[in-house]
């Protein structure tokens, strides 16, 4: 998960906890330290299956997140599945949005709804 | 070339045939009129004319001269003719009238008597003279009379000045409106073209020669022209020239211009106001929505997150991740507080309240600032560079100054590179008679090409650090521009930020 809102970490934990979800997760507060971090893991060739995404963050927002990661994923032929988890419902977000098309899987709108997410971790563990 | 001299050779009844001949070709009605002493009135000579002037009948031939004048002279006039001829007789001048007869076929007709007059020996006098139907000339005069008094009526009556170019002599006619218009005596007057044109506004006179130029290559139908014209008083009035020409030479080559001036100052003030209002509405209207925008971003999310947790404390039994969200919920609840701190901030801007200005010392306020940032600054080891003359004033509301100087300095330290150490340099100048402060960093910088637009835009809260007052860059250009100035950005990723704050003093 890339947010700098703590408090999505922290809930993004519990429901994870509390819905037995049992997988390896790890949390960034902005785009550079995720960015740094998947790069690594790719070279290790032990890299994530998804990313949940915000896009309103310091240092590296999420669209410069993306502009990178668009990169790595054709470099690489990745196929990780990033999802935006952003309050924005800005029309001017959500065009740019689709210019990601082949990136981004799907746009979740804050606050984040447990049964959904949780409907998404069942598939991408299926 | 002989004048009035008979050949030689013509005898006495030659001479008669020969007048004959030559009084046949004179349209006009030739007459001799005789008055006696005693005022009567003879006709001994009348051309044959006179049958086809008056439309004679056989019988009225036939009868007395005075009696068929009575007959065709409109009643009003015959008593006037007669009684010019005796005054003419009186004072021996020649006989010169005019009278209106009723005719049979042709109806009312003018006729004009011109006569020279002879002084006879038995105290009477003698005319020789001439009678022409002068109708058509005086329904030509008419006309022209009713038109000119109808062009001189529009002229005064208009509110719009007409001119009137010669391109011969470059002369124009000016109306006494135009003349009005520029604030000269009310008066027509006809002057050299350069007296207009010296007058147009340098930025209006290319275009104006140009729509000038169109209209004498024929290449436009009309000629019209919105131009500034220096009134006497020097002030510049908005003017409306139009005209066409309404002349041409054989070859095609313009010989006159008329048109017309109209003042349209007034209107073209009431467009710009209008337009002046509907920008700032606009820009009230750009502000009312991205307030909009913010408080729903804003509230939205810190009501999402309570939700989150409220529903954790709810179903969790676990108690140490319970405190946990209550800790939580603090943070989020204080977010929530600081929003809405600097939400009344920015309404109170906005607000009538007109702020007061002072003359503030701006390295005191400086130095005042750092002071209090002296902790966070040293934590950093950040360098500070201070270029501002110790006297420097800046007209402004002291509680946004510190507010300013706060918010640029705290974000230079909050976006500082963290491979170098923090530089501030604080700069005062003038430019172009503006107090400039500017505030450069030697932090991670803005990409402007992607974050330029929405940098001082309240939504975009791009740059959120743990401790940032998302709001903090939108306040303060608020604030500057609250005291009529204004604020620019100059960044570059990687090497850092250049903030130039313009006081309007």
């Amino acid at each position: 998960m890339v947010d700098d809102d703590k408090i999505y970490h922290f809930i993004l934990k519990n429901i994870l906890n509390k819905n037995d979800i049992a997988i390896d997760s790890s949390f960034f507060e902005n785009g550079q330290d995720a960015l740094e971090i998947l790069k690594e893991e790719i070279s290790s060739n032990n890299f994530p299956d998804m990313i949940l995404l915000d896009i309103n963050m310091p240092i590296m927002d999420g669209w410069q997140f993306l502009e990178e990661f668009r990169k790595l994923k054709s470099d690489h032929n990745l196929t990780i599945q990033v999802y935006l988890v952003t309050s924005s419902n800005d029309v001017v977000d959500l065009q740019r949005a689709s210019s990601f098309e082949n990136e981004i899987s799907d746009y979740f709108l804050k606050p984040i709804n447990e049964v959904e997410i949780c409907k998404l971790f069942a598939t991408e563990l299926e | 070339m002989p004048l009035d001299i008979f050949p030689n050779s013509l005898q006495q009844v030659d001479k008669i045939n020969f007048f004959n001949k030559l009084l046949s070709q004179i349209p006009d009605l030739i007459f001799q009129m005789t008055v006696s002493e005693d005022g009567k009135v003879k006709f001994p000579f009348l051309s044959e004319s006179v049958i086809n002037h008056f439309e004679l009948t056989e019988s009225e031939i036939n009868l007395d001269t005075i009696e068929v004048m009575k007959n065709k002279i409109v009643p009003e006039d015959f008593q006037k003719l007669l009684d010019s001829i005796v005054l003419s007789k009186k004072n021996k001048q020649d006989w010169i009238f005019e009278f209106r007869c009723n005719l049979p076929v042709k109806g009312l007709r003018w006729f004009r008597v011109r006569a020279t007059i002879e002084e006879d020996t038995n105290k009477g006098a003698v005319f020789y003279g001439r009678v022409n139907d002068n109708t058509e000339s005086r329904i030509q005069a008419q006309k022209l009379k009713i038109s000119e008094e109808r062009y001189q009526f529009a002229l005064e009556a208009s509110s719009e000045g007409i001119w009137d170019l010669d391109l011969n002599t470059k002369k124009v006619f000016f109306s006494s409106q135009s003349m009005k218009m520029l604030h000269f005596e009310e008066k027509d007057a006809v002057l050299d073209i350069a007296a207009w044109d010296d007058r147009i506004h340098p930025d209006d006179r290319e275009k104006y020669e140009k729509d000038i130029l169109l209209h004498l290559e024929n290449k436009t139908p009309f000629y019209k022209n919105l131009q500034r014209v220096l009134t006497a008083d020097n002030q510049y009035k908005w003017v409306l020239s139009r005209g066409k020409i309404i002349d041409r030479d054989e070859d095609g080559t313009p010989l006159r211009l008329i048109g017309t001036h109209t003042d349209i100052s007034k209107q073209i003030e009431k467009e710009q106001e209008l337009k002046r209002t509907l920008e700032i509405f606009s820009e009230q209207n750009k502000k009312l929505l991205n307030f909009a925008h913010i408080v729903s971003h804003n509230l939205r999310s810190h009501a999402g997150n309570f939700k989150m947790l409220l529903d954790i404390i709810e179903t969790e039994e676990d108690l140490e991740i319970k405190e946990e969200t209550l800790k939580y919920l603090r943070i989020n609840s204080n977010d929530l507080s600081e929003t809405i701190e600097n939400l009344k901030e920015l309404v109170d801007i906005h607000s009538d309240l007109k702020p007061t200005k002072e003359h503030l010392n701006l390295k005191d306020y400086l130095k005042k600032m750092l002071n209090l940032l002296s902790e966070e600054f040293n934590k950093h080891k950040v360098e500070v560079k201070i270029a501002i003359p110790k006297d420097t004033t800046v007209y402004f509301n002291p509680a946004y100054l510190e507010s300013i100087l706060l918010n640029f300095s705290t974000n230079a330290v909050k976006y500082s590179h963290p491979d170098k150490t923090p530089i501030i340099h604080y700069d005062f100048y003038y430019e172009d008679g503006y107090k400039i402060l500017s505030i450069a960093d030697n932090g991670l910088g803005i990409d402007l090409e992607k974050h330029g637009d929405s940098l001082f835009g309240m939504y975009k809260t791009f740059h959120r650090h743990p401790n940032s007052r998302g709001l903090g860059l939108f306040m303060s250009k608020n604030q500057i521009e609250a005291m009529g100035g204004r604020i620019t950005v100059e960044s570059k990723v990687n090497l850092g930020t250049i903030f130039k704050i313009y006081f309007n003093d």
